[in-house]
């Protein structure tokens, strides 16, 4: 197959086309890293030896081959978790990105009753798709799905909490302070309103987006929720 | 004597694997004009709800779900020969998730 450069320059050979032998791949928006939590051992672990790096991938064929051989949240142990964040973000609320940001989640406390692969599956594809914002709100860094005892809790984490944060300049982007609190808080919503729809959730449920820093300094994020949908 | 040294030899990548490390990411204009296989959904499909969408600008590409869905049975290899070996040893294999959550 060497020899068929010069044919490669001039045809445009996908997956679909040739699952073997193709010469384009899909590309995505951004580049995203995969994490895992590793389940703590029990006392004494400090939390950044269990957050592991999985790998980075930019193409829509990369991420079904990983998504293809890697273990389905059904499978996964307790107190795990999947991230799925924006290259040279940590999926932690001190990361600098993060620190001013909040996130929208919900918990299925019937884990029986609910097909957690395809909400997860369908929560990364709306991420790496870039649907769950327009092109220049700049919220969204990731998404999570926790793996607990009484539930899975799955969320998108957002730079901003609708405000001006420092060192994003005047422009009108996430953080910017030409961006008006409003508009700002317009944004956050959206992105909660097609998460809702995501997750099919009943109009009787709802998502609600809280702050990192509300939820690090309280007990509950229940009680510091800034908004639902 | 055997001079059959095939089972030394370390396994190579398959032609599915090969060819995601080197294709070429596709540009927008390129994915505008593609022409995919009959039964999939491109920028020609007639439902534009299910196609893959650049931007006015031609900078940014979306996906829709339905439209990303489509490659789940198509690629199917581990994006490195390691990989396996990488999550068993980070996540463990799938039956001590099973042991570990069971009740």
């Amino acid at each position: 197959s060497s020899t068929a450069a010069a044919d490669i320059d001039s045809k445009l050979v996908t997956v679909f086309h040739d699952k073997d032998n193709f010469n384009v791949k899909h590309p995505l928006q951004n580049k995203w890293t995969l994490w895992f939590t590793k389940p703590s051992s029990g006392k004494g672990d400090n939390w950044n030896d269990l957050l592991k790096e999985v790998i980075t991938f930019n193409s829509v064929e990369e991420f079904w081959g990983i998504y293809n051989n890697i273990a389905p949240v059904s499978e996964l142990a307790l107190k795990s978790d999947y991230h799925l964040f924006k290259e040279g973000v940590r999926p932690e609320w001190e990361d600098q990105q993060n620190k001013h940001g909040g996130k929208w989640s919900y918990s299925f406390k019937e884990k029986r009753n609910i097909d957690i692969n395809d909400i997860w599956l369908h929560t990364m594809l709306a991420a790496i798709g870039e649907t769950l914002e327009e092109d220049n709100d700049g919220e969204v860094m990731g998404v999570v799905v926790n793996v607990r005892k009484a539930f899975f809790r799955v969320g998108v984490w957002t730079r901003t909490i609708g405000k001006s944060i420092p060192n994003r300049g005047d422009g009108d982007v996430a953080g910017g302070k030409g961006r008006p609190a409003e508009k700002g808080k317009q944004i956050l919503e959206n992105i909660g309103k097609r998460f809702k729809e995501i997750l099919k959730l009943p109009a009787t449920e709802y998502v609600e987006f809280s702050g990192h820093t509300d939820a690090a300094h309280s007990g509950s994020t229940r009680a510091k929720a800034k908004f639902t949908v | 004597l055997n001079l059959n040294t095939k089972a030394v030899e370390p396994p190579q990548p398959s032609a599915a694997l090969q060819s995601l490390k080197t294709a070429r990411l596709l540009r927008p204009e390129q994915l505008l004009s593609l022409s995919y296989p009959a039964g999939i959904n491109g920028m020609s499909s007639p439902n534009p709800a299910l196609n893959a969408a650049v931007s006015k600008k031609g900078t940014s590409f979306k996906y829709d779900p339905n439209f990303l869905l489509q490659f789940k049975t198509v690629f199917t290899e581990q994006p490195s020969m390691e990989f396996h070996q990488q999550v068993k040893t980070l996540i463990g294999d799938n039956d001590g998730g099973r042991s570990a959550s069971a009740r």
